[in-house]
C-alpha cells in the first residue's frame, strides 16, 4: 500500500509514562524528541531494533507559556548538578533523589514556598515541579563577569557582484524599518564593516556631522583604525547609523572593484568585537578572494549530476578557526551568502558552524528577482526581530547508563556535555545521539534535561531548563512499536550529513537505504506470520521509507541531477540545524488540494473562532493532481498554489479574483482579499499555516503552463525522474533487499 | 673706483653673490695657501624687483660640453651674428629670431647690467605647486586647535589652484581622502610598519587611470594642471570640505596608559606623505590619439609635517613609548647611548633622498616642550630646503606667525618660494667646482668644470634645490686649475656662471642666470691685490658653513682645532709682524673683524652643543645653513644694541663691559631677540616712573628697544623668540652665555695680571669658564708669530 501519508497531521508519538500523571508534564515534543519513545533497557536490545538512538532540540523556541521563575537557589542535584524537575523523587519533604544520578539531596527550607499562592507546603505545587521547561533567572554565581549588552556587527561585501545584485539597498531599508525592533535596551551596541579589496570602518561617534569612513586597504595584516566609535551605543548614535544606512547604498554604487576580503573583515569583526562579545553578521556575495582567508573555485559544474559530490569539507581551516577564537570571545558569526556563483560554502560555512551562528542561502540572488527578494525581506525581518541570547552554554544530562556522543548543529563542544553558543536563537535545533552504556533494566524512566544559561538582550542571565523522561522497554516489538519515525528521519539526516564529509555522498545515501532495509528486516524477524511477498512495516515506521526516498531525493543527497556544491552544502547545514519540523516540511513538504474547500468537511475552531478548513494531505505525486484543481504546497520556507487548467471560472472569480484560467497573471504573489466565502476559507486555511511559522512566508500562485510550473512539480518526489526512481520502484527494492 | 666694500656690497645687491676673494690667484698652490677657500655665497632666488624676467628661452653655447648661455660676458660680433662663449671660446652664431641685433639694439641678455637674468620658458607646462599636511593629532586639545586655526587659515594664503593634501597621524595614520560629498573617508595604515611607494599606491588605488579620463584638466589661460587624484585636490576646490575636515579632527583616540607617551608614528607618515607624491600617475590621454606622462616627480610640492612630539614607534622612532626613559641627549650620543637614533636617522635620510629625487621638499613644524627628533629628521628639510621649524608650542605667535610668513608674497602677490630647482655651475677653463654645502643635494652630474677635490657635496655641477626661497643661499667652492703660478690668462679674467632652473610659485618654469668674473693675479707677487678682496664676512660664513658640515660627522674637539689651525694659519699668512713678537702683529683691516667672527663660531651653539639639546643643535645648524651672509654673521656674531640717555641707540661691542646700570640693551642671535634692561632702568622701570607724564623721556627709551625689536620679529623667518629681561633675571643668562666674558671672576686671576683689567665700575663680571675674547686674542698672537708653530 502506498498510500501510507495519513489524511491529517502525521502524528508525533505520544510518550507513555508508567505514573500517568507525568505524562502531561512531559515536555513537549515540539522541544524535545527521541527516536524512540521507549528506550531499550540494554545496547543489544538497541542493535536488534537497527534504529539509531538520538535525542533532537529545540531549545530556545519562541514559546508562548513560559514560567520564569526567580529565586534566591536554584535547587539542583549536589552530585550530577540536574535542576530540579517533575521527574524527581521526594523521598520526604525536606529531601528529594535526583533521577539522573540517584542521589539523594537536601531540599532548601526556601523551595516549601509556593511563589504563587505565597504559602509553604508541598514542594510539588512549584513551577519547577509542575513543568519540565522552565526558565531561571540567574543570580550572580552563574555569571563569570556582567551579562553582555546586545552587540550587533553588520559585515557588508561591497565588492561587484555584491553591489550589482543589489541586496545592499534592500538591507539597508529594511535594517532602517527594523532598527528600533532590534532586540536590547539602552547597552545596545551596533556597527558596520564593508569590504572589497580593502576593510572600511564607520567611526559613528556622536556628535559627529557624519559618519566617518575609515578604510584599511592592508588587509594581509588588517587593524583597527581606532580604539572605539566603530561599535557604538545605539541609543547615543541613532541618527548617524540611520544616516549611514541611507548612504550606504550610494557610496559603492559605482565601484568596480572585484575583490571580497572576507576574511579579513572577520579578522576584524574579531578584534571589533572580541572585548563584549555579541552577533556579527555576514551578507556575503561571491567567493572570497582577496586576503587571508581567500578561496578558489573548487567545483566543476560539468560534474554537478554526478554520482559523488566532491568538496564536500572546507579548503581551509581558516574560517573554522576564526570561528573557535569567535566563540572563545562569545561572538557568533550568522551568515548571509546571497551569491550568484560558486562561493565555496563548505569552507565558509564554518565560520557559522562552529561558533553557533545560522546561515542564509539565496543562490542567485537578484534584488529585482520578486520571488527572492520578498524572501530575502521576510527571513531578513525576521532575524533582526527575533529573540536572541547572548553569551550561552547548553548542557545535556542523561540518566546514568546513557551517554550522549555525537552532537549535531552549529555550536563548539567545550566539554563531553557541554555546548559553547556564543548566540542561540529560536529557530536553531539540535541533535545528539545517544548510547546505552549500562543495562537500564531496572529502570522505569530514563531521563535527559538540556539547560540553556544566556544572557537576553536585555541584560539578564537566564537558564532555560527542559527535561524529558522516557520509558524503559524490555522487549523489540515494543521498541519498533514506539518508533517515532519522523526524529529518526531527522536523526538520520544529521548523521548522513557527518557521513558524506567522512566519507562520501554514495555511502551515506548507502547508509539511508540500508537502515530502511535493517529495520524492515528487524521487524520482520519479530513478525513469523507475514508472507513472503508483502513489506510488512509497524505503523509507527510505515513513512520511514517516504521518508528516506525524500532525504535521497532531497537537495542534500541527492545525485543525477544537476545540484549546484553551495545548494548542496547548505541543504546539508540545514539538515544539521533545522528544528524537526521544518526538516521534515524541506524534505517532504506539505499539499493540499484547495479547489474545493468546505465547512463541513474539515472544520477546526482557532482561538478567534475562525473556521479553518483541513483538506487532506496529499502525497507527492503528479497522479495526485488534476487540471480541474488547485493544490497548495508548503514548501516551509515558502508556499506554491499550482492551478490546473481546467479550472473552474468560478474558483477563478472567487479565489483569484480573475474571470478565468487565462487572466491568472504569471507573476502572482498573494492572495487577493475577495469577499468571498471560498477566498476566505481559503486564506483561513493558508493564515492558519503561516501562523505555525516562525515568520509570514510568501505564496506563488503558479499556473500549470507557467514558466515557474517546474518548481511544483520538481518537488513532487515520489514520481520518476531521470535520474530517480518512484516511490514505488524504491518500494519494490527495498523488498528485496529486506531478509 | 669704487672701495672693495661698495664692490662687495653691488654684487650681493645685483647677483645675490659674495665672494671670500676677489682677486683670484692663478694657480691652485697659491690659492690653497690663502687658507680661506676659494668661494661664495649665492643666493639664487635673491629679490630683484627691479628686474623683469624676460619672456624667451636663453641662448646657449652650441658646445656639447660646454651649454653656457648667452651673457654679458660674451664677445659679440654683431655684424656676423655671432657670439662667442667666454666659458669655451666656441663661436656661436645667433639663432635667426636674433637677426634684428645690432649695438644699438642689444638683447638684454649681453648688457652689462645684466650680470643676473631670469627667463621664463613659456613652452613649458606650468604646474601649480603641491602642498601635503602631514599633521600630528597626539598633541592636547588645545595645541590641536591652535594647530587646527593655523592650518585652516593657511588655506586662504595659498594660490586658489594649488593641490592640498591631509595626512593625519597618531598611533595609526590616516590619508584623506578630500572633495568627497556625504561621508568622509579616509584611508587607515599601521604606525609599525613602512610601505614602499608602490605599495602606498596600490593601497589607495592611485597611480593608474581606472576610469577613462576626460581630456587633461587645463586651468586658467590654459596651464596644465597635474592630475589631481581622491587625496590631492585644488584648493578651491575643496577649501571648504577640508576646512570643515580640520576641523572635525580630533586628537589621537588611542588611550595612552600612566607613565607612557603616545603611540606617534612620524616616521611611517612621512614615509606614506613621500609616497603619496612619489606616485607616477602614468599615462594619461589628453586626447584618443595622444597621451602625456603625468607624474607627482618634478611637480613642486612641499610636505609640510607639524609634530609635537617624538615618534615612538615603527620605522624613524626616536624613544620608546616608556616616559621614564627620556630622548636621547648629546651625553647619550657622545657615550653611544641613543639606542634608535642611528636606524631612525637611516629612515629619515632615505625618506630625504626619495622626496629630494623628486624634488619634493619636506618641512618641519616642530612644537614640543621637549624633542622631538629633529636630530633625526633634520636630512629631510636639509636636503630638500624645507623650513625647519622649533617652538614650544603650536598656539604661540612663534609658531603661529612663522607659519604664516612661510606664504608671505612678493610685490606681484605671488609666493615666496620657487620648486623643484636645480642649480647648475658652469666655471671658465682656469677654475674647476669642488663642491656645496647648502640645503641641497648633488645631482651627480659630472662634467669638465667639477673637481676632483670635494668640499661639502662634490664632484657634480649640478645641485637639486627642492624648494628655496629669497633667503636661500648656497655655499660653492672653487678650485684653480693650474697646479703652479702659471702667467695670468689672457683677459685676465675667471668666469663663472649659475643657472638655476625652477618653477616659480605661479607654476612657471624659469631660469635664473648670473655669470659673474674676477681678476686673475699672482699671488706671490701680488698678494696685497689677493688680499685687497678679501670679504671677511663672506669668509667667516663660508668657514662656518664648513665647520658645521664637519661637525656633522665629526663632533668634537677636532673641529675645534681645525677652526684654531685655520684661523691661525690665516693670520700668518696675512698678518704683519716681527718673528716671536705678539705685540708687533697687526691684520689688514679688511681682516680685522675675522678674529672674532672665530671666536664666537668656537663658543657658539653650533659648535659648543653640550648646553643645548641635539634637536636644538640641528636646528641651529639647519639655519646656519641656508640664511644669507648677514643673517649668518648674527647667528655667529649675535649684534648688540644699547639705549640709554647718553645718546641715540647705538651697536657696542658684545662684551660685559656693554652692560651697565644705566642702559638697555638689544640683543638679536637671529634666533633671539632679546632686551635686557640695566639694573637702575629696572629699578626704575618697577617704580612705573614710565608712567609719570614728567618721567615721558624714560617712557620712550622704554619704547624704542621693543619697537626696534618688532621691527625684526615681523620680518625674520622663522620669527625669533622674544625674551624681555633685567639684570640679575633668570633669562639674563641668554645674554650671559654670548658676551664675551671680558671681566670674569676666573680671569681676573687666571693671567696673573697679565690681562688689562677693566675698571671695576664700568663692567659686570661674568660667571664663566671660557676664555675671554682678550685672552683668545692674545694667544693668537703668539701663535701667529711663532716661528716653532
Ligand atoms: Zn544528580
Ligand atoms: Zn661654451
Amino acid at each position: 500500500n502506498r498510500n501510507v501519508l495519513p489524511t491529517g497531521k502525521v502524528e508525533v508519538p505520544k510518550v507513555r509514562l508508567h505514573q500517568e500523571f507525568l505524562n502531561s508534564v512531559n515536555c513537549s515534543p515540539e522541544i524535545f524528541r527521541c527516536t524512540l519513545t521507549k528506550v531499550p533497557g540494554t545496547n543489544s536490545l538497541l542493535q536488534k531494533s537497527r534504529l539509531p538512538l538520538g535525542i533532537l532540540i529545540h531549545p530556545f523556541k519562541d514559546l508562548n507559556n513560559l514560567p520564569v521563575i526567580q529565586c534566591s537557589t536554584i535547587v539542583r542535584c549536589r552530585s550530577c548538578r540536574t535542576y530540579i524537575n517533575p521527574f524527581v523523587y521526594f523521598v520526604d519533604h525536606k529531601r528529594w533523589k535526583c533521577n539522573l544520578c540517584f542521589r539523594v539531596n537536601e531540599l532548601p527550607e526556601e523551595f516549601q514556598y509556593d511563589p504563587v499562592t505565597k504559602t509553604y507546603g508541598d514542594p510539588t505545587r512549584r513551577p519547577e515541579i509542575k513543568s519540565s521547561t522552565i526558565e531561571y533567572i540567574a543570580p550572580s554565581e552563574y555569571m563569570l563577569r556582567p551579562p553582555q549588552p546586545a552587540v550587533y556587527l553588520f559585515l557588508l561585501d561591497v565588492s561587484r557582484l555584491g553591489v550589482e545584485c543589489g541586496y545592499l539597498r534592500m538591507f539597508c531599508d529594511i535594517l532602517l524599518e527594523e532598527l528600533d525592533k532590534l532586540p536590547g535596551d539602552g547597552r545596545t551596541q551596533i556597527g558596520f564593516i564593508t569590504y572589497d579589496s580593502s576593510i572600511h570602518f564607520y567611526n559613528l561617534a556622536e556628535g559627529l556631522n557624519q559618519p566617518q569612513q575609515m578604510i584599511v586597504v592592508d588587509t594581509e595584516d588588517v587593524f583597527l583604525p581606532c580604539p572605539d566609535n566603530l561599535l557604538v551605543n545605539f541609543a547615543e548614535s541613532r541618527e548617524l547609523v540611520k544616516d549611514l544606512l541611507k548612504q550606504l547604498p550610494t557610496i559603492f554604487l559605482n565601484s568596480h572593484d572585484t575583490n571580497s576580503s572576507l576574511g579579513p573583515a572577520l579578522q576584524a569583526a574579531y578584534k571589533l568585537m572580541a572585548p563584549t562579545g555579541g552577533r556579527v553578521t555576514v551578507f556575503q556575495s561571491c567567493l572570497p578572494n582577496h586576503g587571508p582567508g581567500l578561496l578558489t573555485v573548487r567545483e566543476d559544474p560539468s560534474q554537478r549530476a554526478g554520482k559523488e559530490a566532491p568538496h564536500l569539507n572546507p579548503a581551509t581551516d581558516f574560517y573554522k578557526r576564526l570561528a573557535l577564537d569567535c566563540s572563545g570571545q562569545q561572538v557568533a558569526v550568522d551568515l548571509f551568502l546571497i551569491n550568484s556563483q560558486y562561493s565555496d560554502l563548505a569552507t565558509l560555512s564554518g565560520i557559522s558552524r562552529f561558533s553557533g551562528g545560522c546561515i542564509f542561502h539565496f543562490p542567485l540572488f537578484k534584488a529585482s528577482d520578486t520571488v527572492l527578494s520578498d524572501s530575502f525581506k521576510r527571513s531578513f525581518r525576521r532575524y533582526l526581530t527575533r529573540k536572541i541570547g547572548f553569551e550561552a552554554v547548553m548542557r545535556i544530562r542523561c540518566s546514568r547508563g546513557l551517554a550522549i556522543h555525537t552532537f549535531h548543529g552549529n555550536f563548539f563542544v567545550r566539554s563531553t556535555d557541554l555546548l559553547s553558543l556564543p548566540n542561540v536563537n529560536p529557530d536553531a535545533g539540535f541533535g545528539m545521539q545517544v548510547s546505552v552504556e549500562e543495562s537500564l533494566s531496572d529502570l522505569q524512566n530514563v531521563c535527559f534535561q538540556a539547560a540553556l544559561l544566556y544572557t537576553s538582550s536585555k541584560g539578564e542571565r537566564r537558564i532555560r531548563v527542559h527535561t524529558l523522561c522516557l520509558p524503559v522497554a524490555a522487549n523489540l516489538s515494543d521498541i519498533l512499536y514506539s518508533a517515532d519515525q519522523q526524529c529518526i528521519v531527522g536523526l538520520l539526516a544529521k548523521m548522513a550529513v557527518d557521513r558524506s564529509h567522512t566519507s562520501s555522498l554514495s555511502d551515506a545515501r548507502d547508509a539511508f537505504i540500508n537502515v530502511a532495509v535493517d529495520v524492515l528486516s528487524a521487524y520482520k524477524l519479530i513478525q513469523s506470520s507475514g508472507g513472503p511477498t508483502s513489506l510488512l512495516t509497524p505503523s509507527s515506521l510505515q513513512l520511514l521509507p517516504l521518508y528516506i526516498l525524500a532525504l535521497l531525493k532531497y537537495v542534500a543527497f541527492r545525485t543525477g541531477q544537476s545540484t549546484r556544491l553551495d545548494d548542496r552544502l547548505f541543504a546539508m547545514c540545514q539538515m544539521k540545524t533545522l528544528p524537526l519540523t521544518n526538516l521534515i516540511q524541506a524534505i517532504y513538504p506539505d499539499m493540499y488540494p484547495v479547489h474545493y474547500l468546505d465547512d463541513k468537511s474539515c472544520a477546526e475552531v482557532d482561538i478567534e473562532g475562525t473556521l479553518v478548513p483541513q483538506p487532506p494531505h496529499l502525497h507527492l505525486s503528479a497522479e495526485k493532481l488534476d487540471s480541474h484543481g488547485a493544490f497548495l504546497m508548503d514548501v516551509g520556507d515558502h508556499m506554491m498554489m499550482y492551478v490546473g487548467h481546467n479550472i473552474s471560472s468560478q474558483f477563478c472569480t472567487a479565489v483569484l479574483g480573475v474571470p478565468c484560467f487565462s487572466h491568472i497573471p504569471e507573476e502572482m504573489y498573494e492572495l487577493p482579499e475577495i469577499e468571498s466565502p471560498e477566498s476566505e476559507r481559503l486564506r483561513n486555511f493558508v493564515n492558519h499555516l503561516q501562523n505555525e511559522k516562525p515568520y509570514q512566508t510568501m505564496l506563488q500562485v503558479i499556473r500549470d503552463d507557467s514558466c515557474y510550473r517546474g518548481k511544483f512539480v520538481d518537488r513532487l518526489i515520489e514520481d520518476r525522474t531521470e535520474s530517480a526512481v518512484s516511490y514505488y520502484e524504491f518500494l519494490q527494492h527495498l523488498k528485496t533487499n529486506v531478509k | 673706483m669704487t672701495t672693495y666694500e661698495e664692490f662687495i656690497q653691488q654684487n650681493e645687491e645685483r647677483d645675490g653673490v659674495r665672494f671670500t676673494w676677489n682677486v683670484w690667484p692663478s694657480s691652485r698652490i697659491e690659492t690653497t695657501r690663502l687658507v680661506v677657500p676659494l668661494g661664495c655665497l649665492y643666493q639664487p632666488l635673491k629679490e630683484r624687483p627691479d628686474l623683469p624676467p624676460i619672456q624667451y628661452d636663453p641662448v646657449l653655447c652650441s658646445r656639447n660640453t660646454c651649454r653656457a648661455i648667452l651673457n654679458p660676458l660674451c664677445q659679440v660680433d654683431y655684424r656676423a651674428k655671432l657670439w662667442v662663449c667666454n666659458f669655451c671660446l666656441q663661436r656661436n652664431p645667433f639663432p635667426p629670431q636674433y637677426a634684428a641685433i645690432s649695438e644699438q639694439h642689444q638683447p638684454a641678455e649681453v648688457i652689462p647690467m645684466f650680470s643676473t637674468i631670469e627667463y621664463i620658458i613659456t613652452r613649458a607646462q606650468c604646474l601649480p605647486p603641491i602642498f601635503l599636511l602631514v599633521v600630528d593629532t597626539c598633541i592636547d586639545d588645545e595645541e590641536l586647535s591652535a594647530l587646527k586655526d593655523s592650518l585652516q587659515m593657511s588655506l586662504s594664503l595659498l594660490p586658489p589652484d594649488a593641490l592640498i593634501g591631509l595626512v593625519t597621524f597618531g598611533k595609526i595614520i590616516q590619508v584623506h581622502e578630500l572633495g568627497c560629498e556625504g561621508i568622509s573617508k579616509s584611508y587607515a595604515f599601521r604606525g609599525t610598519k613602512d610601505y614602499t611607494a608602490k605599495q602606498i599606491q596600490d593601497m589607495l588605488g592611485i597611480g593608474k587611470f581606472s576610469a577613462p579620463q576626460q581630456q587633461q584638466p587645463r586651468g586658467p589661460g590654459g596651464q596644465v594642471l597635474p592630475p589631481a587624484n581622491r587625496f590631492l585636490q585644488p584648493v578651491h576646490k575643496c577649501d571648504m570640505s577640508l576646512t570643515d575636515l580640520l576641523g572635525e579632527l580630533q586628537r589621537d583616540p588611542w588611550p595612552v596608559a600612566q607613565g607612557k607617551r603616545s603611540l606617534r608614528s612620524t616616521g611611517v607618515a612621512l614615509s606614506i606623505a613621500v609616497g603619496l607624491l612619489e606616485v607616477s600617475l602614468g599615462l594619461a590621454p589628453v586626447s584618443k590619439i595622444t597621451t602625456i606622462m603625468c607624474t607627482y616627480p618634478n611637480t613642486g610640492a612641499r610636505i609640510m609635517l607639524f609634530v609635537g612630539g617624538p615618534c615612538s614607534q615603527g620605522p624613524g622612532q626616536v624613544v620608546n613609548d616608556d616616559l621614564r626613559q627620556p630622548i636621547r641627549s648629546h651625553h647619550d650620543i657622545h657615550r653611544d647611548n641613543a639606542t634608535y637614533m642611528k636606524k631612525a636617522t637611516k629612515h629619515y635620510e632615505a625618506l630625504a633622498v626619495r622626496a629630494a629625487t623628486n624634488g619634493h621638499a619636506v618641512d618641519i613644524y616642530s612644537c614640543a616642550l621637549d624633542q622631538t627628533g629633529l636630530l633625526e629628521m633634520k636630512q629631510c628639510c636639509n636636503s630638500t630646503g624645507g623650513h625647519m621649524v622649533m617652538g614650544d608650542c603650536f598656539d604661540s605667535s612663534l609658531f603661529k606667525q612663522t607659519f604664516q610668513r612661510v606664504f608671505s608674497r612678493d610685490q606681484k602677490g605671488e609666493l615666496k618660494m620657487a620648486f623643484n630647482g636645480t642649480l647648475e655651475v658652469k666655471t671658465s677653463r682656469e677654475l674647476k667646482v669642488s663642491g656645496a654645502i647648502g640645503s641641497c643635494v648633488s645631482l651627480n652630474v659630472k662634467g669638465p668644470c667639477v673637481s676632483d677635490t670635494e668640499i661639502g657635496m662634490g664632484s657634480t655641477c649640478q645641485w637639486k634645490l627642492c624648494t628655496f626661497n629669497p633667503n636661500s643661499t648656497c655655499a660653492l667652492f672653487f678650485e684653480v686649475v693650474s697646479q703652479h703660478p702659471a702667467p695670468i690668462p689672457q683677459g685676465g679674467r675667471g668666469c663663472i656662471q649659475m643657472i638655476t632652473q625652477y618653477q616659480h610659485s605661479s607654476g612657471q618654469r624659469r631660469i635664473r642666470v648670473t655669470t659673474i668674473a674676477r681678476n686673475w693675479a699672482d699671488a706671490s707677487t701680488n698678494l696685497h691685490h689677493i688680499s685687497a678682496g678679501f670679504d671677511q664676512e663672506a669668509a667667516a660664513v663660508l668657514m662656518a658653513r664648513m665647520v658645521v658640515y664637519r661637525a656633522e660627522t665629526d663632533d668634537g674637539p677636532d673641529v675645534l682645532r681645525w677652526v684654531d689651525r685655520m684661523l691661525i694659519r690665516l693670520c700668518q699668512k696675512f698678518g704683519e709682524y716681527g718673528k716671536d713678537d705678539p705685540n708687533s702683529f697687526r691684520l689688514p683691516d679688511n681682516f680685522t673683524l675675522y678674529p672674532q667672527f672665530m671666536y664666537h663660531l668656537r663658543r657658539s651653539h653650533f659648535l659648543q652643543v653640550f648646553n643645548n639639546s641635539p634637536d636644538e643643535t640641528s636646528y641651529y645648524r639647519h639655519m646656519l645653513m641656508r640664511e644669507d651672509v648677514a643673517q649668518s654673521l648674527t647667528m655667529i656674531q649675535p649684534i648688540l644694541y644699547s639705549y640709554s640717555f647718553n645718546g641715540p641707540p647705538e651697536p657696542v661691542l658684545l662684551d660685559t663691559s656693554s652692560i651697565q646700570p644705566d642702559r638697555i640693551l638689544l640683543m638679536d642671535t637671529f634666533f633671539q631677540i632679546l632686551i635686557f634692561h640695566g639694573e637702575t632702568i629696572a629699578q626704575w622701570r618697577s617704580l612705573h616712573y614710565q608712567d609719570m607724564p614728567e618721567y615721558e623721556n624714560f617712557l620712550q627709551l622704554l619704547q624704542a628697544p621693543i619697537d626696534d625689536a618688532q621691527e625684526i620679529l615681523q620680518t625674520r623667518f622663522p620669527m625669533p623668540r622674544y625674551i624681555d629681561t633685567v639684570q640679575g633675571g633668570s633669562q639674563a643668562r641668554f645674554l650671559l652665555s654670548k658676551v664675551n666674558p671680558s671681566q670674569t671672576h676666573n680671569n681676573m686671576y687666571a693671567y696673573g695680571g697679565a690681562m688689562p683689567i677693566p675698571n671695576a665700575e664700568s663692567g659686570s663680571p661674568v660667571l664663566t669658564d671660557d676664555v675671554s675674547l682678550q685672552v683668545f686674542m692674545e694667544h693668537l698672537k703668539k701663535l701667529a708669530v711663532s716661528s716653532t708653530a
